[in-house]
């Protein structure tokens, strides 16, 4: 038998360095990283460098040898080389002239054929929407792009129409869950098939030039050029499972009254684009699947682990709650804030917006319209300002989708210093210790309850103008609610009740139910045995600490001592608030007696 | 004979000598003077080439004017295609005959310059034969059935996406004869694979898709960027950012310190004036006397003489030397196994700090195999090294404090969302790490001119004498 000989098998034989494989393939450098971008082959990092090296020690770029065997299946390849030949005619036909050959030669240029790899790269569907976070953020940042040089004008505007579909979708099938403004951009993430896929829209400001050291535009856009194919595919089927029109069509009942608009295309294309009308359904009878996507959470509970299903039931719940957050609001947005990331959440928990129709074409209503509810504004101080609607902040808007329910609008009053606007991407369910005031931000229930105490004490410390003011208020608020119910109901009777209900605000209803609880029975006090109790827990820990296996004893002491720190902490910072609002309430009392008594 | 010898000078200049030997032709050419004669045959000459004023009709010379000029300015590109069709080409109008001597020989053969093959050309262009006429016709057919392709393919809707893709199908669909009950499953998947070119049917080896790092792709943003922030999320983002930086002034301070500051600066004065002084070390210094010298030759002599490169000497041992060595060889043996017998024993009584010592080290091999563990758990959501740069994070994105407005009107964004996608790219081991290296620089080559192109070099007398 033949000695093997050094470097034959093994790791050398396992990996393949970036020169060898471009002699393998016959590309150049570009046409290979194209095609290792395209097919989502990348270098790999060996165990032991200099084995997989063949004894050299320098740094090089290695790749599986199987992946570029891989690759030399791949019909791309010959494309790529037509790509080769076709440079080479071309410039034949430049140099000698003959511009009618190399007109129809460039119109005749190969194109390489991406659909098989997305299939391939995605063998389900669900493999596509969990690659959908990269794409998006890419896309929506190509989609401002002007015409680069490495850059060409279809392929942002491809990556802009892509997007707008896929805004499209996200708006019809209401599946934004949360938001954020950061200084990076719009955060979105939204929650399709039950997976979350997040993206970032980049502010609205001019295209900022970077430098090549930076960012290697080539290898972006291929990035992009791969992703826009796989988006419009996935575009598809979004778009099918919703019973929706692909492309994107725009029903035929809307019409403007402009009669002089000229061109069609440019006209369904624009209103397209403002995200603001519904798209043409391929089937109408099909109403909305949501009831029937829901679970019998009941029938659930009857076996297995009843908190987890207690747990999944709620937030079903409050995702349902959410998905209808706006509705039956009107929202009118001013010049000056930016447009689409607002419409696209308005829209999508289903409220109505429209804007003024000289900023971008596709506002629904005037702004003089007097059913409008709320007034997106980010200056200062208006001159003309009408009484039926609540001038706001556009942070109320995204930080009511995060709380999941219609926040106060007293923060967020024009010209008010906001509150700050918390990220929603962070677990709030730590067991640290949280403020009352930040508690109150998290839950808005808990300002109210915090509010009525106050009210009880009023007699002693509440001043009564600000009392009056909420009076107020609450009055404006009932008329309002009024006001929307009659035009839900010219509009359309089926959703009245809802609406009834949505438009009433939350404070109220709970109020209402509480008042339904209120029936009182002789109750008998029940009896507390404290110390009982503790020694149970006592013991349950102990049967606990017994039950642990011996190698995780040191991971469960871990947990207890981090439990232990985190109570002490707690404990500690909540004695200190008492201490130091009771400190402050004595010198409130002194001042006002002091103020008594210098009156008297 | 002796005139000869002596006569040499040669007649003064100026002086004309009256008669001259015009006895051999060299002789009689260089006396005479023909100038007359070829003046008068080079004024023939030329007429005979272009003629005379007197042979030339008056309206080749004069022109009447009877019309205003009218100056029209032409563009150089006007000019250049008015030349192109008027003038030939510079290069033939050099071959061009435009003498007016006449063929000396009246009675010349004249062959006729028969073009080498057929025009082609203009036989397409004017179709003669029906041979040409069909083929012509052949063309323009084809040339419109490629403009209906490019036309076709310029309205198509490739890109309108109207598949889905994830639809399962099957992919004998397209082959009707593979549906045949005589075919297996395996045998059809087998000659679609080999037989028919088929490309859906490659296998993807699972190897390709493992990650190789476990990080997410989307990382959740720190909550101190948000545009108006809590101020305790901000500080604890500033806190971030100050950790990093603190780290890079760090790592600066210690390379100027291993590097810059190791070596002392001085000015440019100093060094001069020290160069002086050190060379002139030796210079003011008198040589030392003969008696010095005389001195320390005394002082050498008195020790023994040593070379600085001793011959090698095989000095061999005698017997009694090699006895004695192995005497004490195994003496050395001895001993030492009487100490290692004795060592047993004590050994004994040790077993306890033995085992202690054996435990120890058992101990420590473990935790070392739990640390390169943990090492290598590590490793894994770190990003590897695949090119000859490593992964730098960039730099946190972060607003000061006084550029947070607090409303979106005044909102200032801080990054550059393509370098941090480029950036998350290259952390997700997806492209290698990689600078612009700008233009490439070129090989360096010797270039020499040849010597019929050098030019003469001026000689250094000619200098001299400036």
């Amino acid at each position: 038998m033949r000695r093997p000989k050094k470097y034959e098998s093994g790791e050398a034989a396992q990996y393949i360095t970036r020169k060898q494989a471009l002699k393998k393939l016959q590309l150049s450098l570009h046409d290979f990283r194209r095609l290792c971008i395209i097919k989502g082959v990348y270098p790999r990092e060996p165990k032991h460098r200099r084995r997989a090296q063949k004894g050299a020690s320098d740094i090089k770029i290695l790749y599986h040898a199987k992946d570029i065997r891989f690759l030399l299946h791949e019909p791309i390849v010959w494309t790529l080389r037509d790509y080769k030949i076709f440079g080479k005619k071309t410039g034949r036909d430049r140099a000698i002239k003959d511009f009618r050959n190399l007109k129809r030669r460039l119109d005749m240029m190969p194109e390489i054929k991406m659909d098989h790899v997305v299939k391939e790269r995605y063998p389900t569907f669900i493999d596509a929407i969990k690659d959908l976070d990269d794409c998006l953020t890419l896309m929506f940042l190509f989609s401002t792009f002007p015409s680069l040089r490495l850059i060409p004008r279809e392929q942002s505007a491809l990556c802009r129409r892509l997007t707008i579909e896929f805004l499209h979708y996200v708006i019809a099938s209401k599946s934004l869950r949360k938001v954020f403004i950061s200084i990076k951009g719009y955060y979105f993430q939204a929650e399709i098939k039950g997976q979350k896929v997040t993206w970032i829209i980049p502010h609205y400001y001019p295209f900022k030039p970077t430098t090549k050291a930076e960012v290697d535009f080539k290898v972006m856009s291929i990035f992009v050029e791969f992703y826009t194919i796989m988006m419009g595919f996935t575009n598809f089927r979004l778009y099918h499972s919703l019973n929706l029109a692909y492309p994107p069509q725009f029903p035929g009942s809307i019409t403007d009254d402009e009669d002089t608009f000229t061109d069609e295309s440019s006209f369904v294309s624009e209103r397209i684009s403002c995200l603001n009308f519904d798209l043409l359904k391929t089937d109408k009878t099909v109403l909305e699947n949501d009831d029937d996507l829901e679970i019998d959470y009941d029938l659930l509970e009857q076996d297995g682990d009843s908190k987890k299903v207690l747990r999944m039931k709620q937030e079903a719940q409050e995702t349902k709650k959410l998905k209808n957050l706006f509705k039956g609001l009107k929202f009118f947005i001013n010049r000056e804030v930016p447009r689409e990331p607002l419409v696209i959440i308005i829209r999508s928990f289903g409220g109505r917006v429209s804007w003024d129709k000289n900023s971008y074409p596709g506002g629904t209503f005037e702004e003089s319209d007097e059913s409008i509810t709320h007034h997106i504004v980010d200056r200062p101080s208006m001159e003309k300002q009408h009484i039926s609607r609540d001038y706001i902040q556009p942070q109320w808007v995204f930080d009511c989708v995060n709380q999941k329910t219609l926040l106060p609008i007293a923060k967020y009053l024009m010209g008010a210093e906001l509150p700050p606007h918390l990220s929603p991407f962070v677990d709030h369910k730590r067991e640290t210790y949280v403020p009352p005031e930040e508690k109150a931000l998290r839950d808005p229930s808990l300002i109210e309850t915090h509010e009525q105490s106050e009210e009880e004490s009023a007699e002693e410390e509440e001043e009564e103008e600000k009392l009056n003011d909420q009076q107020l208020e609450k009055a404006f608020q009932a008329e309002r609610d009024q006001m929307d119910d009659g035009e839900d109901e010219e509009e359309d009777d089926e959703n009245m009740e809802e609406d009834d209900d949505e438009g009433l605000d939350e404070n109220e209803k709970k109020r209402k139910n509480e008042k339904k609880n209120m029936a009182v029975e002789a109750g008998k006090v029940h009896k507390v045995n404290k110390r009982a109790i503790k020694k149970d827990e006592i013991e349950e820990h102990r049967l606990k600490a017994r039950m642990v296996k011996p190698r995780h004893r040191n991971l469960f002491r871990k947990l207890i001592r981090e439990k232990q720190e985190k109570d002490k902490e707690l404990w500690l910072m909540t004695k200190k608030r008492k201490n130091v609002e009771a400190d402050a309430k004595l010198k409130k009392k002194a001042a006002k007696k002091a103020k008594k008594q210098a009156a008297v | 004979m002796l005139k000869i010898i002596t006569e040499s000078p040669s007649p003064l200049k100026g002086t004309k000598r009256k008669r001259v030997s015009k006895k051999n032709k060299a002789a009689w050419r260089k006396h005479t003077d023909v100038k007359d004669v070829e003046e008068f045959l080079e004024v023939q000459r030329q007429e005979e080439r272009i003629g005379t004023f007197q042979d030339k009709p008056d309206s080749e010379l004069f022109m009447i004017d009877t019309q205003a000029e009218v100056t029209t300015q032409l563009t150089p590109k006007q000019k250049r295609v008015l030349r192109a069709k008027t003038a030939p080409l510079r290069s033939l109008a050099i071959l061009e005959n435009d003498s007016k001597v006449q063929d000396p020989i009246t009675k010349r053969n004249h062959v006729k310059n028969l073009k080498s093959g057929r025009n082609i050309e203009q036989e397409i262009i004017n179709p003669k034969t029906q041979k040409h006429i069909d083929a012509n016709k052949d063309r323009k057919r084809y040339n419109e059935r490629l403009d209906k392709i490019v036309k076709k393919k310029r309205n198509s809707l490739a890109k309108t996406f109207g598949v889905d893709l994830w639809k399962d199908t099957d992919l004998k669909d397209k082959y009707p004869d593979l549906k045949n009950k005589w075919i297996s499953e395996e045998m059809a998947y087998y000659t679609l694979k080999n037989g028919l070119n088929e490309t859906g049917v490659i296998k993807v080896h699972d190897s390709i898709r493992h990650k190789t790092i476990k990080s997410k792709g989307f990382d959740a943003p720190h909550p101190g960027t948000s545009y108006n922030p809590d101020p305790k999320d901000h500080n604890a983002l500033l806190n971030k950012v100050v950790v990093k930086e603190e780290g890079i002034i760090k790592t600066a301070k210690h390379l100027k310190r291993i590097t810059t500051e190791m070596f002392s600066k001085v000015t440019t004065f100093d060094r001069d004036s020290n160069i002086l002084s050190e060379m002139g070390e030796q210079v003011g210094k008198e040589e030392p006397s003969e008696e010095e010298k005389q001195e320390t030759k005394e002082v050498d002599n008195d020790l023994p003489y040593t070379s600085v490169n001793a011959p090698v000497v095989n000095k061999k041992k005698d017997k009694k030397a090699r006895k004695n060595e192995k005497d004490q060889k195994l003496l050395a043996q001895e001993l030492k196994k009487k100490k290692d017998a004795k060592k047993q024993l004590t050994d004994l009584h040790r077993l306890k700090h033995l085992n202690a010592d054996v435990n120890k080290a058992g101990q420590e091999m473990i935790e070392l195999r739990k640390h390169r563990k943990k090492e290598a758990f590590k490793k894994k959501f770190e990003t590897k090294r695949l090119g000859k740069l490593k992964y730098q994070e960039p730099d946190i994105d972060v607003n000061m404090k006084e550029d947070i407005a607090g409303n979106m009107r005044n909102i200032k964004t801080e990054s550059n969302l393509l370098v941090d996608r480029f950036k998350n790219l290259q952390k997700r081991n997806i492209i290698p790490t990689s600078v612009d290296v700008g233009v490439r620089k070129r090989r360096k080559i010797k270039r020499f001119t040849r010597n019929t192109h050098k030019e003469p070099e001026k000689s250094i007398y000619n200098k001299k004498k400036k």
